[in-house]
């Protein structure tokens, strides 16, 4: 199984032009291998005759995307964002919320509830005990709130992205699809948001999920997105974008820390500006 | 007496998740009217048991042209070429096989899925089973049916698979 | 990287094999779990076994516990791959050592999905 080079530039152009996610130098296995199962469905000998097919061909290049996004259905999408979390980003909330042991995440435009129900797996994993949690999960959308407060899931989407230790330990069976137990559900909560106008009332949060869905808008509504959003992250808080999306070039109230292989974004307090201290937080 | 069966709803869930997966999209699995004149042309049909604390059949039952080309599908074969009767009974097999796993998963368990039967023509269900849930789809304009049988009354003891095991291995030894 | 697929059904069979041998696996079936004991112990030494749990003469689940049972096999990758997906047999099949576990039907990108979790998708790529 191989791709040519060329064929592999082509796509990861592609996908990063139409989703911001990159594709890098070693991951050309990746690409290969989820490119495959749709050549062979179009009859090409090879991924290098599907990646030339997909020059000319508007609805496969959709498909080529969505097999290389593994669209919004995943638990753990891309994993690198949820193992920052474990590693740095929780730890470092739960030293900053030592005297109210209580740990806030926003998990903006949650779509069907995988992230948000992703997060509740690993804080169930490793928020200390006696600590509590709340995952406010919001969307425009009342159908996918719907989905998210149901908490069911299809045979299919529960292959993708969750170990079979976490499918036994957190759902359950009811008829054909798997639900979320209580304690994943006991966390999350649901409200309707509309990034794009004024917040309702909402808590400071230590950790904001807004991944992947910057892309959607123009550049003004993004710069006002990020603003409202910055107004609601704590002091050395955390929020994560897509892959490669970034604050850069949209604001200068945000500073851009590498944590493992994702970029955090850390909201730059007004007094900073003026060269006073801000409270940081301990490096994880 | 109320027999149990799974919700035509999650039948046809089922049968739809099995199609799509194996068999391609480019076809959609539509309902249909039961028609006894389209069943012309050899039919096969499949079955396989499941036995424990629900006890009832699956069977599926497909004319010869769905049964070949899902046979061409599963197997990665080139449309067209000759297959073998073995090859269209394995195939149809595997096909009843996911159906019924999936069905018995939807009934109280615990319970224990037989190996599928596959035969040409139709399987005539048996007295002590009566009919709980019928699909009749088109795919790719030609007739299936799913039924879901299940057994009037239950048998005193689940099947014993070991001892199915022992019978099969007599002759490996 | 060398995959043992183990299944009743020659269809299934070659629907996994045509998955696998595209991430550039070599390949092994056997029709049962001690077809597949039979290979092992004939100096097979596979990377991962795909298996199927209905089978005849030995079942899936059995041929987990098997091997498991050997710490010879104990760098095998096992994964399951069945109609089976009461909560239940999951749990059971977990318990017996199995790795992962896919639920038919399923579709390519699951089992590729489950192989980049368990590390086991072939990263070199053939010039």
């Amino acid at each position: 199984m191989s791709i040519a080079e060329s064929s592999f530039h082509y796509v990861a152009d592609l996908v990063r032009r139409e989703t911001s996610m990159l594709y890098q130098q070693g991951k050309e296995y990746l690409v290969a291998a989820r490119l495959l199962p749709l050549a062979r469905e179009s009859g090409d000998a090879d991924v290098d005759v599907y990646v030339r097919r997909l020059k000319t061909d508007a609805s496969e290049r959709r498909k080529a995307i969505d097999a290389l996004t593994i669209n919004e259905t995943s638990w753990f999408r891309d994993n690198a964002p949820y193992q920052a979390f474990t590693d740095v980003l929780l730890p470092q909330a739960i030293a900053a919320r030592q005297a109210t042991r209580k740990v806030s995440i926003w998990s903006a435009a949650c779509s069907s509830g995988q992230e948000a129900y992703s997060l509740s797996i690993l804080l169930d994993q490793q928020l200390p005990l006696g600590w509590t949690a709340e995952i406010l999960a919001t969307d425009v959308s009342t159908a996918m709130l719907e989905r998210v407060k149901a908490g069911r899931y299809s045979q299919v989407e529960m292959n993708r992205g969750l170990p079979a230790t976490h499918l036994v330990r957190y759902f359950t069976r009811v008829g054909s699809e798997w639900e979320v137990s209580p304690e994943l559900r006991r966390v999350v909560t649901t409200q309707h948001l509309n990034l794009a106008t004024t917040f309702p009332p909402l808590p400071t949060f230590d950790i904001v999920f807004l991944r992947n869905v910057l892309i959607y808008f123009d550049l003004e509504t993004k710069r006002d997105i990020l603003r409202r959003i910055h107004a609601r992250v704590a002091p050395g808080g955390a929020l994560l974008l897509g892959s490669s999306e970034t604050t850069l070039d949209l604001t200068d109230s945000w500073e851009r820390e590498a944590v493992g292989r994702v970029q955090v974004h850390r909201p730059i307090q007004p007094a900073a500006a003026f060269g006073l201290a801000a409270p940081t937080r301990a490096a994880g | 007496m109320m027999l149990q069966g799974p919700g035509l709803t999650d039948l046809h869930a089922v049968v739809d998740e099995v199609w799509s997966s194996f068999l391609g999209h480019e076809e959609p699995l539509l309902p249909a009217l039961p028609d006894p004149a389209s069943a012309g042309g050899i039919t096969w049909s499949a079955a396989t048991s499941v036995t424990g604390a629900w006890n009832g059949v699956v069977t599926v039952e497909i004319p010869d042209a769905v049964a070949h080309t899902a046979t061409e599908r599963m197997l990665g074969l080139v449309a067209g070429q000759a297959l073998t009767t073995e090859d269209v009974a394995d195939a149809v097999g595997e096909l009843v096989n996911m159906i019924g796993g999936n069905v018995k998963s939807l009934m109280p368990g615990p319970s224990v899925l037989s190996l599928p039967l596959v035969a040409r023509g139709t399987i005539a269900s048996p007295s002590d089973l009566a009919e709980v849930s019928c699909l009749d789809l088109t795919w790719a304009g030609a007739p299936l049916r799913i039924t879901v049988l299940a057994r009037r009354d239950a048998p005193t003891q689940a099947a014993d698979r070991s001892a199915r095991n022992s019978a099969d291995t007599r002759e490996s030894a | 990287m060398h995959a043992l697929i183990i299944d009743d059904s020659r269809a299934m069979r070659s629907i996994l094999r045509r998955i696998v041998t595209d991430l550039g696996y070599e390949t092994t079936e056997a029709e049962h779990g001690q077809a597949a004991l039979d290979h092992l112990e004939g100096g097979l030494a596979p990377d991962l076994c795909l298996i199927d749990w209905n089978m005849p003469v030995m079942d899936g689940y059995t041929f987990v516990q098997r091997v498991r049972d050997d710490t010879r096999w104990r760098d095998v990758t096992l994964m399951m791959v069945t109609t089976e997906s009461e909560h239940g047999q999951i749990v059971r099949a977990l318990a017996a050592g199995a790795h992962e576990y896919v639920i038919k039907p399923f579709t390519p990108d699951a089992i590729v999905n489950k192989l980049e979790l368990l590390g086991l998708l072939a990263t070199e790529v053939p010039a």
